[in-house]
């Protein structure tokens, strides 16, 4: 009906929690960007779906479905499991993602979760120093190397943490939070970080 | 404690929501008696030793899963997904 | 340089750094010390002994150890906010600037006036609170209790909140290592060599143990060389952990420790951004404990003149601080070891006036160094007495024929041996085993994954702690997986004397004579508890208090079973001894917090729109894990009566908008969905058709109500359920069991998507008007189109995704809007743009709440668990054509007679008076007592449409009562109001509004 003349602008999950600059003290020791503007969606196939399944993530993303806890990454997706018969598609950019969740909507259960993640990338020296400080999961790169991924919970919030591959100052850990949660979350990991330093970019699609 | 999830490996407790025993069906459909739906929301074991119980992994995958423990020194025997303790149960 | 400073200090010698001397304060004097004392060395080195009063008899008080089992040297230390009480001085590192007082001494430690409970001694023995202060009961609380607490006690907490910061942690490894000393560093070498991750954790701020107390030797060289190159081959291993100022205070289930490391406790300040204390939880394979062993005092009376203190402990002075504890000092020992101790006094400066052993047959090499170092040797012969007002000056030795004599000293060394430092054993509720030949308890069942060597298995000597050390670490590993390439060769020590024949108690000395000096238990209390029948030993502790308080009798336990023993006729095993539980030392709250205190005591969920609601000036309430906004009040609205009846008229007679983001939402899909829905609602949904909501209500299995809210059909086979904010956790875990415990048969998939949208409720008689200036064009949404309960995905902004659901809490035309949660701030911009002519308000949880018990709609507070569906008046939504959860038990007669309580509606007979939620309903004309309870008061609102007080209340049989009159008394606020019992439902109840 009437033209209001909105602008109907989306709102990152970090906004008003989290902006680029830094903490702490100044030694950088950790750091963090604010992933924004991903796709996600979880899939849930049933048994008798998943060959199904698996062949169209093959050929849409060359991605194979991972029947533990792994992460498996292309160059524009990653596919985490994210507990038995279930899975989290992430795409780099939110733009087409809706079309790739309706792509599969006869072979999984597929519902968008796109707003209601929180996503970090953290790296640097003390990474896992700094996550030791409300991680229940042994980080130890034996325990868990490149491509594992846990659901847990840090600070009593439910998260989902994943290794994706080494950057160029080690481990990179990846870690999608409640939406609703994002500003304890961000809480635990201020004083956490804090003694180490932390540096904080945002990266948008 | 640390339970095993076999989803997940080895974890804290503090992930896991308990429910109780494991042993209980429910009597299913309109033919169900009341005298059996007492029986599986009211009546439970408590034995001092071996026990299985449901566990919900509600931190991790979400997997109900069976644990068998010994009540009394909390050491635990196996940990099961439900498919594997129903497999078991009906073996 | 320091001589004159420190009277005490040694000229040279010790691992303090004399180039760093540190100025501190003890009760206001000035001092100084040096980096890598404690305050008690300190305190020593400077010649200050009365450090304390005791917590009863207020007795003055010294240093007796020089570690964490002291219990007398207790200080509050720091001041304003970070003022700490019942500090150990033995285990606080010196800093600059340290300010320390003693306590319980009023109005001065060197005069306390409170000492005449020391001339009351009779009066205040063991079993005295109990006797005395039993009635009457109310002179307890007012009198007796306060006038103790002034007299007795440890300090005083600061009462401040705590300016510094406290952290948690978690780590894993194959071999946790519990303690620093030689047997730790011997295991940690070789489960290290071996590839194992280890961890090493000592409560000490310096890894070496009593190496670095005594005088000793390793492979010929001395024993600082060698821990030297142990402690660097550990810093060169890669996966080896050294944890220091760490304490493992407790074992758990399947190998997890309980461990605070005082990260900053060593500086005045914490430095910016670090942690004051850290709580660890560590996760090991295997651990070994390595903790040593405490040294035993001996009973006697006055040993607990300051200037009287435990052999290893003047040891530890002498060697590791360079301190003289006294310059002419009598040793008391009953075994070889003691004369370790004169012999280390002699060679550091000191006179040895005498050395006091009650074995007759002595070693020779022992009386030779008693020559040598011209001590005179009592053999056969005990200290009776320890004597001295503030500081000691003397003591009365007495010979096997009773005769006795007094030999002037300001120190008494005593040994005694050793107690394994076992208590971590035994947190798994097995308890230690005594062992005849070293008389002391040992380790008995051990927790599993743990093992123990040297000194805390009863193997004092220091080649058994490397042997141990090494063979057990080996064994640790292999069993995480790490093989070890070969035997290590064990180290060989200088030689060492060993032979010990306790004694645990002097009789016949005039005088007190302590058994628990923090708690003030003497031998005579102890026998006190024989005579009066307190003898297992939990009644022994509880009636003595004996082993209480914070160092948990790790210097008094053995004596006091041993004088039981005697007292009894039995022997040690058997009267008892005690299991010991975490925390091994008091532990602060703060550093178990860690995070999680004030406004991160647990996680805040905050909605998609909170901003928003903030810019509009909302007033927040916490709802569960949520903020939610409360109201919203505008400018000169005093109080929130006013704001939320303006809200509630607006939504009345115009158009509001409400956050109901924090709703549940669970996405249900798969062919049998709706079967899924059918067995766990009790009302049906087969026949519910696509794009349409339903109401449901869901039944615990035991026929109560768990949750409600409604439930849309997005497609044939795909539903979105909505529950109570409060439930959403609840319910999805519910439905998940449903899932994979009962029908894991049914082909259904269920994920929340709470997160993933923002919603509002438009409510009001324009709500359409609005909604039409917000969703696109192409979807209509005229009241033909899109009727009441309608649900369908439509699409806002120019094509954003939406859902648009036409349910209504309040009664009114009403719709909940749904859009992804990062347009959450933009629909509300968008929904009140398009509210502006129409007058769109704003409202909160509390309007929502006013107008949903208009309505009569339930809540949290009808969904209390323990009421059924008829109870609520929903009775005719439980289907009697399918099963479903709860169906059965709901049926039981206690839950379907008549004479339940039952929701119906209240109002005031007389308008004006308010009514308030808990109270309860009495007749008229009856007392207001349990047996006339009739029911309570659920929930209250004041109405502004009807202009005066409504309530919700469950009141027995009361469908049937309407019309009549009781009375609703709150006896809490002293209400007693006359009401009259009526329809749940105060507005529009024929629902015309609804369909408008």
């Amino acid at each position: 009906m009437a033209e209001i003349g909105m602008a109907w602008t989306a709102r990152g999950a970090w906004t008003g929690i989290a902006a680029a600059g830094a903490f702490g003290t100044p030694h950088d020791g950790v750091r963090v960007q604010l992933r924004e503007g991903l796709g996600i969606a979880s899939l849930i196939a049933g048994q008798e779906q998943e060959p199904a399944l698996e062949r169209a993530l093959d050929s849409r993303y060359g991605l194979s479905l991972p029947r533990g806890p792994s992460a498996v990454s292309s160059a524009s997706h990653t596919l985490l499991w994210s507990g038995p018969g279930q899975w989290l598609l992430l795409a780099a950019s939110s733009a087409g993602f809706a079309e790739d969740c309706a792509g599969l909507a006869g072979l999984a259960a597929v519902a968008e979760q796109s707003d209601g993640r929180a996503v970090l990338s953290l790296s640097g020296a003390m990474v896992r120093q700094t996550l030791a400080k409300g991680c229940m999961v042994d980080l130890h790169p034996r325990a868990f190397p490149v491509g594992t991924t846990a659901l847990t919970s840090i600070a009593y919030v439910n998260i989902q943490l994943w290794r994706a591959e080494d950057g160029p100052e080690g481990a990179v850990y990846e870690i999608m939070v409640p939406r609703s949660m994002a500003g304890s979350f961000w809480s635990w990991f201020s004083a956490s970080a804090a003694e180490f330093g932390c540096a904080i970019t945002v990266s948008r699609d | 404690m640390r339970i095993a999830c076999p989803h997940c490996g080895s974890r804290d407790v503090q992930e896991f929501a308990y429910l109780g025993d494991a042993a209980p069906r429910r009597p299913d459909g309109m033919e169900a008696t009341a005298a059996a739906m007492v029986d599986y929301v009211h009546q439970r074991d408590n034995p001092a030793g071996s026990h299985r119980e449901l566990w919900y992994h509600a931190a991790g995958c979400h997997a109900w899963l069976v644990v068998t423990r010994d009540t009394r020194t909390h050491a635990i025997d196996a940990v099961e997904t439900m498919a594997q303790a129903r497999a078991g149960a009906s073996a | 340089m320091s001589a004159s400073t420190q009277p005490f200090r040694r000229g040279d010698g010790g691992l303090i750094d004399r180039s760093r001397p540190l100025s501190f304060r003890f009760d206001g004097q000035g001092y100084q010390g040096f980096e890598g004392d404690t305050l008690a060395s300190a305190l020593l080195a400077n010649g200050v002994r009365l450090v304390g009063r005791s917590f009863k008899y207020h007795r003055p008080r010294g240093i007796l150890s020089a570690g964490p089992e002291e219990p007398n040297a207790l200080v509050e230390l720091r001041a304003g906010a970070r003022r700490e009480p019942n500090t150990r001085a033995t285990v606080v590192e010196l800093f600059h600037g340290l300010e320390a007082r003693s306590q319980n001494r009023w109005p001065s430690l060197a005069f306390d006036l409170l000492s005449v409970n020391s001339l009351l001694g009779p009066a205040l023995q063991a079993g005295f609170y109990y006797k005395t202060f039993m009635w009457p009961a109310s002179f307890w609380e007012r009198l007796y209790e306060p006038l103790i607490r002034r007299a007795a006690g440890l300090g005083r907490a600061a009462g401040l909140e705590d300016p510094d910061h406290y952290e948690k942690a978690f780590a894993f490894c194959d071999v946790l290592i519990i303690g620093g000393g030689p047997a730790g560093i011997a295991a940690a070498l070789v489960a290290g060599r071996s590839g194992a991750r280890v961890i090493l954790c000592d409560e000490d701020s310096r890894l070496g143990g009593r190496l670095l107390a005594e005088r000793r030797e390793i492979d010929g060289q001395p024993a600082a060389d060698w821990l030297k190159e142990a402690l660097a081959e550990l810093a060169s291993l890669p996966d080896v952990t050294i944890m220091p100022r760490s304490t493992v205070f407790g074992v758990y289930d399947h190998g997890v420790y309980g461990v605070v490391e005082r990260v900053t406790d060593h500086l005045a300040v914490p430095p910016p951004h670090q942690a004051r204390q850290r709580s660890w939880r560590i996760t090991a394979r295997r651990a070994v404990l390595a903790a040593g062993a405490i040294e035993r005092p001996i009973v006697f009376s006055g040993n607990d003149t300051p200037g009287v203190m435990l052999a290893g402990a003047v040891r530890t002075y002498l060697n590791r601080y360079g301190v003289l504890p006294g310059r002419e000092a009598v040793v008391f020992t009953t075994g070889d070891e003691g004369w370790t101790t004169a012999r280390d006094l002699f060679t550091a400066g000191g006179r040895v006036a005498a050395i006091v052993d009650p074995r007759t047959a002595l070693d020779p090499e022992l009386t030779a160094l008693a020559a040598r170092i011209g001590a005179r040797v009592f053999a056969g012969s005990v200290v009776c007495r320890a004597s001295g007002s503030r500081a000691l000056t003397a003591v009365d030795i007495r010979d096997a024929s009773g005769r006795e004599q007094t030999i002037a000293c300001d120190l008494l060394a005593v040994s005694n041996g050793w107690n394994p430092t076992l208590h971590l054993t035994s947190h798994q509720n097995t308890r230690p085993v005594w062992d005849e030949a070293i008389q002391a308890f040992v380790p008995g069942t051990m927790p599993v994954g743990l093992s123990v060597a040297g000194s805390a298995a009863g193997r004092f000597s220091l080649a058994e702690a490397l042997a141990d050390g090494a063979r057990l670490g080996r064994e640790a590993a292999a069993d995480s997986g790490f093989d070890s390439a070969a035997e290590p060769a064990t180290p060989i020590t200088d030689p060492e004397g060993v032979a010990l024949s306790p004694v645990w108690r002097v009789k016949g000395g005039k005088g007190k004579a302590f058994v628990d000096f923090q708690n003030d238990v003497t031998d005579a209390d102890i026998e006190l508890a024989a005579r009066e029948g307190f003898r297992p030993v939990e009644h022994l502790k509880r009636f003595t208090t004996l082993g209480m308080a914070t160092d948990q009798g790790k210097t008094s336990n053995i004596a006091g079973l041993a004088i039981m023993a005697e007292q009894t006729g039995k022997t040690i095993p058997q009267t008892g001894t005690t299991i010991f539980r975490p925390p091994y030392t008091p532990v602060a709250i703060g550093a178990l917090a860690g995070h999680h205190r004030g406004r991160d005591f647990r996680p805040t969920r905050l909605s998609p729109t909170h901003s928003w609601s903030q810019n509009q000036g909302a007033v927040f309430i916490e709802a569960g894990a949520w903020m939610r906004a409360q109201y919203y009040p505008r400018p000169g609205e005093t109080d929130w009566l006013t704001s939320v009846n303006r809200e509630v008229l607006a939504v009345r007679n115009e158009v509001g908008i409400c956050d109901v983001s924090t709703l549940g939402k669970i996405d249900i899909q798969g062919a049998d969905a709706v079967d899924f829905l059918e067995r766990v609602y009790c009302n049906g949904f087969r026949a519910l058709p696509v794009g349409k909501a339903r109401y449901g209500l869901m039944l615990r299995e035991d026929g109560f109500v768990m949750d409600d809210g409604t439930t849309s059909r997005l497609a044939q086979t795909h539903f979105l359920m909505t529950t109570t904010t409060a439930n959403a956790g609840k319910v999805m875990q519910h439905l998940e069991f449903c899932h994979q415990v009962l029908w894991p048969e049914l082909n259904v998939r269920l994920v929340s998507v709470s997160e993933q949208w923002a919603q509002a409720a438009i409510a009001g008689p324009k709500a359409r008007a609005v909604l039409q200036g917000v969703v696109d064009a192409e979807h209509d949404i005229c009241n033909k189109a899109f009727p009441y309960l309608a649900a369908r995905a439509v699409t806002v902004g120019g094509g954003i995704p939406a859902r648009l659901f036409r349910i209504s809490f309040s009664g009114e035309l009403a719709y909940e809007l749904a859009v992804p949660a990062g347009y959450g701030v933009a629909m509300m911009e968008a929904l009140m743009a398009a509210g502006a002519a129409h007058g769109i308000t704003p409202y909160g949880t509390e309007a929502l709440g006013v107008m949903r018990i208009e309505k009569g709609h339930v809540a949290g507070n009808e969904l209390s668990g323990q009421t059924t569906a008829r109870d609520l008046g929903l009775g005719k939504m439980m289907s009697s054509k399918k099963d479903y959860l709860g169906r059965l038990m709901a049926q039981r007669p206690a839950l379907v007679e008549a004479d339940r309580p039952r929701l119906v509606g209240f109002k005031p007979v007389d308008p004006t008076q308010r009514l308030r939620a808990g109270a309860h309903f009495i007749g008229i004309g009856k007392a207001a007592t349990m047996h006339h309870d009739e029911g309570y008061m659920t929930s209250v609102a004041y109405s502004p449409v009807l202009g005066h007080w409504i309530g919700l209340g469950l009141l027995r049989n009361g469908r049937e009562r309407l019309g009549e009159r009781v009375r609703a008394v709150d006896p809490v606020r002293n209400g007693d109001v006359e009401i009259e019992i009526c329809s749940p439902v105060f507005v529009d109840p024929e629902g015309t509004r609804l369909h408008g």
